[in-house]
């Protein structure tokens, strides 16, 4: 303390003169009305660009709110856009949603762990039983197809990513479903592989990829890629197809778990069928 | 001291009464009354200085309603005159209770500070003045003329007083 007078003694008068030059600032630019003008216009200048650095700042700490709530926008959405009826393989059989509520439902989750670079990929959300998450639920990204949960604890799910060699899936190209399956073979990452289809049919690069309606855990037209190679060897009838996934696995985050209400019923049915 | 206060109140009243309505020339505002400032006594304590310089100021300001500006100027003189008055070798003069002048400092000494000051002085007023919409071209010239002018007048003022003296 005895210091601090000390310090204050020997350069009282630096404080004092700092003091008197914000009495002088003051009486300037609050007398003056030309300073007062321009301080005001400066100020305001100062002050616009310090909120909009202090909201960009708010902005940033609130992405993770907003990422939620966007989220919550798109399961909602998605269970408004996806209709309450679901046809299988081509109107075998037809089955209506009785209780006139959505046929699927999506629950927001986030990736808390994620391979993309093993021969079977897999990765765990953060959402568990306890959330309605079960074994055979389809996972789709805002992008597209991102896996199928594999099984589930309390609070966690482990789901078989597109990046698996187990996983197959029906793809369906230019509105028409075909019956071969869409693969990884463990070259390329982001890439997937489509064999058996008939040169005769007209694919071109670029087409996109997407889920048809023999899939029980997906909604029909959910994205898995696009055609980024068509491989045309002379000596096979069938087309290579290379897709590139929609969904990028490397940057793979924030996932929907899409639940099929009737899922139990349906592939009851399709057991005893 | 009566003396003193005389020679003060001559200055001022010739800054106000005089050099303040002078029309020569819209370049033309010469500050002289600044001398009393650089001219303090050399023994006067650094807070004592700084609250005659806002007290000067304050004078100034009253005459011409520019509330703050030769107020906030005179603490920039007194202040930059601290810094090259420290560099000087005035101990004696300032143990002899002398004020600042030609004749304690030497020509040379005397000269540059004033010129430094003065300067300093008429810029930095002029700037205020024009702050957030500043003509470089006219500040540059009037600051110029107008410091030239003050510099030429504080001459004057410095001969005359030398005379007195002798």
């Amino acid at each position: 303390m005895q210091r601090l007078f000390a310090f204050i003694e020997y350069n009282f008068h630096i404080i004092l003169f700092v003091i008197l030059q914000i009495i002088c600032g003051f009486l300037i630019f609050s007398l003056n009305p030309y300073q007062q003008a321009t301080f005001s216009k400066s100020a305001l200048n100062a002050t616009s660009s310090i909120n909009n650095w202090s909201s960009s700042i708010y902005n940033y700490w609130d992405l993770k709110n907003q990422n939620t709530w966007l989220q919550d926008q798109i399961s909602k959405q998605f269970r408004e856009s996806y209709p309450q009826s679901l046809s299988y393989m081509n109107d075998t059989f037809n089955v209506k949603d009785t209780s006139k509520r959505s046929l699927f439902d999506a629950i927001p989750a986030q990736v808390v762990f994620n391979t993309s670079y093993k021969t079977n990929n897999r990765f765990i959300i953060n959402k568990g039983r306890n959330h309605g998450i079960k074994k055979n639920m389809g996972v789709i990204s805002s992008q597209g197809i991102a896996g199928i949960i594999l099984s589930s604890n309390e609070n966690y799910s482990v789901a078989m990513s597109l990046l698996n060699t187990n996983m197959k899936i029906i793809p369906y190209i230019n509105g028409q479903e075909y019956y071969t399956e869409i693969e990884w073979d463990n070259t390329k990452l982001n890439s997937l592989t489509i064999n058996g289809i008939n040169k005769l049919e007209k694919i071109n690069v670029g087409d996109i990829v997407s889920t048809g309606n023999s899939s029980l855990l997906f909604p029909k037209g959910i994205p898995i890629g696009s055609v980024s190679k068509i491989s045309n060897t002379s000596k096979s009838q069938y087309f290579k197809l290379e897709v590139e996934t929609a969904t990028n696995f490397r940057d793979l985050e924030y996932v929907f778990v899409v639940i099929n209400r009737e899922y139990s019923s349906l592939n009851h049915l399709l057991s005893d069928d | 001291m009566i003396r003193y206060a005389t020679y003060w109140a001559l200055v001022v009243g010739f800054q106000v009464l005089v050099l303040n309505h002078l029309d020569i020339s819209s370049y033309i505002y010469p500050q002289v009354f600044i001398i009393l400032l650089i001219s303090l006594p050399l023994h006067l304590k650094k807070t004592y200085q700084f609250l005659i310089g806002f007290g000067l100021g304050l004078i100034m300001d009253l005459f011409v309603y520019t509330p703050g500006i030769h107020m906030s100027a005179c603490l920039w003189l007194i202040a930059i005159r601290m810094i090259i008055l420290d560099r000087q070798d005035l101990k004696e003069h300032a143990n002899n209770k002398l004020t600042y002048s030609i004749k304690t400092a030497g020509f040379f000494p005397f000269f540059y500070t004033t010129l430094i000051l003065i300067i300093v002085y008429h810029f930095y007023i002029f700037w205020l003045d024009g702050i957030g919409n500043i003509n470089l071209e006219h500040m540059l010239i009037t600051g110029l003329s107008s410091s030239l002018l003050a510099i030429t007048l504080i001459g004057v003022l410095q001969a005359l007083s030398i005379n007195k003296y002798e």
